[in-house]
């Protein structure tokens, strides 16, 4: 009983905590760089962390079994996961202009599981017995910690694309400045070259704009590469620890599951990523890669949620229906 | 503008003529450099080889001209074996004699073969097509009936305004995931991974493990990431570096070190273990059985009996000869009444009545036994011991009904009176589980719930009747699969290597060139943390305040 309290305490404490955090950046973004704000954001991100992780482990007292049985225990690992991310991203580096996209996925998934919508599924139920295994934790939290890597790889590919044709948009639609933007873009890209080649041979004038633009994308670029290259080893283990399990339980390693195949597709398409990246071209190879990307976001969520909607397979765990509350409105 | 994104080499040139820069000729050879330097899996033999060859081995003047023999056959056509081996002789390509025409015509078919398979946008389009099919069978309901295409995608109104049945059955897109299509573009991935690893994987390890000291400044210059420290050793830089991970090699004035090479052998091993793995399931596929059966309690089986192939390779073992006896079967059950776990108490013995194993066996937890593994993956209910007015005791058969959902309902029927007249009464039991038997009496009407553990009788209609027993049955699956071993083997090289292949293959070299250290660096994944850890490294050299004749060591 005392678990089902804290439970509920902390599901709501990190609901609202992460709520402010979103305001927080919100009118940093907007109302450039209020001094205390930041620091406390941070604070924030954290205190949302260390209470999703209660609220998990609170749950994994309170019904025996580890927190990942049906969709909205794996909700709210997902968002852990991001914060996770978020938390390591911060610890390594100074700059935190990406804090955007994962603060705010973590956001999106944890509202949507604390939301009205699957309040069905909120009571912990007890686990059938073709899922109790020590094989669940390993396949179904690797799985996870994929989704949350691969999301925020393909959530950095898809603002560069946003901010590379965003520059091509803006170059089209004005004629006259459209030469002098030109010049100013390549030679941003020709000092950022130089600056490749030698870190203390600075030259001196850089087009401000443009190169710090270039540099964004450029950013953006290396760390989508290695979020999700880090997102797919966890990815192939989640699929041969779940293939693994699947011997063992059912007698078959493969079965073209929906559920199965669709997690080999996302797999294959960001091999395909990987692959595009060995390309020469350098500018080629950073947008068709995060245009596979791109269609990577959203095959993860046709894989995750898509296949839990129509419920079919072996993997009906995971299945639910809107409630009627939905429905009558 | 769009051009100049997709070509921006072309503006770098344009562009240099306006504005001066340090030196087009660097900019030019930087471009091929990074060009030939970033290419790790780039599988285009011929075009770039010779700049590659050229960048990495400049000055191993000795080994040059073996060096460059072995490269350029790969190069030009890879050999078979036997003439890999024999290199030292020279380019034995063509044998002599009558053979020669034959043997040559199938050696420039396998060339080009290569050459064509190992391009690696026709992989990434291989990889989509076989991408887009999954998804399409998961769309499409697989293995019915032709009626159920038939109604489906009818000819009169076609999806999308042009898939009808045909497509589906002509392609075989109602058991997509065995179709020719599927398979042979399955078998055509596969090609190209192996002829991809041949081809450009193993000379490009050949070439990395090879390491080679750059004597000059310029050379060293050119890496992505260069820089000079003006008064310092380079030995002093040598055991930095050492301490800080690096395999160092130190010749007279010049410097080499690198650190995590298994990222480069990495991704062979990616490539090696998913041939692994298609060659396990090719041999499940084609070689294994399976076979399911419902046995109730205290009843046995012969394996042999149950089993069925699935493949032109499958063959039957001395272990099908292994009979299977039941000796029990029970349910674990949670405190809310669902059941929890199910058990069967299974014993092996041979023809001739020798017990071989005993193992109980639940979900998660199958019997293997001499290649055949038995699964419990299913349960049902055979028959309700009862006594009747003291009588007894009778067996009757549990009948499964139909209901809507995912739960089990098995029901009986006791008659009361005749049992042939056509209206024929009696006493009706319904059960859920094991656990507790839902009794009726002549009218339909509820009369009782009664547990077979507890014996207590029950009175209906004045009959008196205790239940006795709860006779369950098990759902076994039996299967036995070649590919298994051969499968879990890739199953685990495929998750080291994908691991491994997450580290940086780093290089650095370094010059001494009078009192100042030239360094160069490059790595092929993580850039960025390089530049920060060989800033922070070279921060750490000392600087020599007072120059010694001694300094070159």
């Amino acid at each position: 009983m005392i678990f089902t309290i804290l439970e509920h305490i902390l599901t709501h404490i990190s609901f609202s905590i992460i709520s402010i955090v979103i305001m927080i950046y919100l009118m940093t973004f907007f109302v450039h760089e209020s001094v205390g704000l930041p620091d406390s954001s941070e604070k924030g991100m954290i205190a949302t962390f260390l209470s999703i992780t209660g609220l998990l482990v609170s749950r994994w007292i309170s019904s025996g079994h580890f927190p990942l049985s049906n969709l909205y225990e794996s909700l709210i690992f997902l968002s852990c996961s991001l914060s996770i991310i978020h938390t390591i991203y911060k610890m390594g580096n100074h700059k935190n202009y990406l804090n955007t996209i994962t603060a705010s996925s973590t956001i999106f998934t944890q509202g949507f599981a604390t939301s009205g919508l699957l309040t069905e599924m909120h009571q912990s139920v007890i686990l059938v017995p073709a899922l109790q295994s020590q094989w669940l934790m390993m396949h179904v939290s690797m799985m996870l910690l994929s989704y949350a890597a691969l999301l925020c790889g393909s959530l950095f590919s898809v603002a560069l694309l946003v901010i590379t044709f965003r520059k091509n948009i803006n170059i089209f639609c004005n004629g006259k400045v459209k030469n002098f933007l030109i010049k100013k873009f390549i030679f941003g890209k020709i000092n950022y070259w130089n600056e490749k080649r030698s870190a203390y041979k600075n030259t001196s004038f850089l087009s401000f704009r443009n190169y710090y633009k270039y540099q964004l994308t450029q950013r953006l670029d290396y760390l989508s590469y290695r979020v999700i290259s880090l997102g797919f080893t966890f990815l192939t283990i989640g699929i041969l620890c779940g293939a693994v399990w699947a011997n063992e339980a059912w007698g078959s390693y493969w079965s073209w599951d929906p559920k199965e195949t669709w997690a080999f597709i996302t797999w294959i398409i960001f091999a395909i990523y990987l692959h595009t990246r060995t390309s020469t071209n350098q500018s080629l190879q950073s947008t068709n890669s995060a245009l596979v990307a791109s269609m990577g976001f959203l095959i993860i969520w046709i894989c995750y949620f898509g296949i839990n909607l129509l419920g079919i397979g072996l993997h009906s765990y995971g299945s639910f229906t809107l409630t009627s509350k939905i429905l009558n409105n | 503008m769009s051009s100049l994104l997709l070509n921006p080499h072309k503006a770098l040139f344009t562009a240099s003529s306006s504005f001066p820069l340090r030196s087009d000729v660097n900019a030019q050879i930087l471009v091929a450099s990074r060009r030939a330097a970033t290419r790790i899996v780039d599988c285009r033999p011929r075009a770039s080889r010779d700049s590659f060859e050229a960048e990495a081995l400049p000055e191993t003047n000795a080994k040059k001209k073996n060096a460059n023999r072995k490269i350029i056959l790969f190069g030009s056509s890879p050999p078979p074996l036997s003439e890999d081996r024999s290199g030292a002789a020279g380019n034995g390509r063509g044998k002599p004699g009558s053979e020669a025409s034959s043997w040559g015509f199938f050696q420039k078919a396998l060339k080009r073969a290569l050459a064509v398979l190992s391009n690696l946008p026709l992989a990434i389009a291989e990889m989509f097509t076989i991408a887009a099919l999954m998804a399409l069978g998961t769309v499409i309901d697989q293995g019915e009936a032709p009626d159920y295409y038939f109604q489906k995608y009818p000819e009169e109104n076609p999806m999308f305004g042009f898939f009808t049945w045909r497509w589906v059955l002509n392609l075989g897109f109602d058991h997509m995931f065995t179709s020719p299509v599927f398979l042979g573009l399955l078998i055509l991935l596969a090609c190209s991974l192996m002829a991809c690893t041949y081809t450009t994987q193993i000379p490009l390890v050949k070439v990395a493990r090879r390491w080679s000291f750059k004597h000059s400044a310029e050379a060293i210059r050119r890496q992505d990431f260069a820089d000079s420290l003006p008064k310092a050793s380079v030995k002093d830089l040598g055991i930095i570096l050492m301490g800080a991970g690096y395999e160092v090699f130190l010749k007279g004035p010049s410097l080499y070190a690198f650190k995590g090479m298994a990222g480069r052998f990495a991704p062979i091993g990616v490539h090696i273990s998913m041939l692994l793995i298609m060659v396990g399931g090719t041999l499940s596929a084609a070689g294994s059985f399976h076979g399911s059966v419902t046995v109730p309690q205290g009843l046995n089986f012969v394996v042999g009996d149950t089993m069925n192939p699935n493949g032109f390779l499958s063959f039957p073992t001395q272990s099908f000869d292994t009979e299977v006896h039941v000796n029990r079967f029970y349910m674990d059950y949670y405190d809310s009444g669902e059941v929890s776990q199910f058990y069967s108490d299974l014993s092996l013995f041979s023809l001739d009545g020798k017990e071989l194993m005993r193992k109980t066996i639940r979900v998660n937890d199958p019997l293997r036994f001499r290649g055949i593994t038995i699964y419990q993956t299913d349960w049902g209910f055979s028959a309700l011991q009862i006594t009747k007015n003291g009588e007894g005791p009778f067996n009757l058969a549990m009948a499964p009904l139909q209901m809507n959902g995912e739960k089990k309902l098995f029901g009986t029927f006791l008659p009361t009176g005749d049992a042939d007249s056509p209206n024929v009464k009696g006493i009706s039991m319904l059960a859920r589980d094991l656990q507790s038997i839902v009794l009726y009496d002549q009218e339909g009407k509820f009369a009782g719930v009664r547990r077979p553990s507890s014996k207590l009788p029950i009175d209906i209609d004045g009959t008196r009747i205790v239940i006795e027993d709860a006779i369950g049955s098990t759902g076994l699956d039996l299967k036995t699969d070649p590919g298994v071993p051969i499968v879990y083997a890739g199953f685990g090289a495929l998750m080291l290597t994908t691991c491994i292949s997450y580290f940086s293959h780093s290089q650095i070299w370094a010059l001494q060139d009078g009192t100042t250290v030239v360094i160069g660096g490059k790595t092929n994944r993580a850039k960025l943390e390089f530049r920060d850890e060989v800033n922070g490294l070279l921060d750490e050299v000392p600087e020599l305040v007072s120059i010694d004749q001694n300094l070159n060591g």
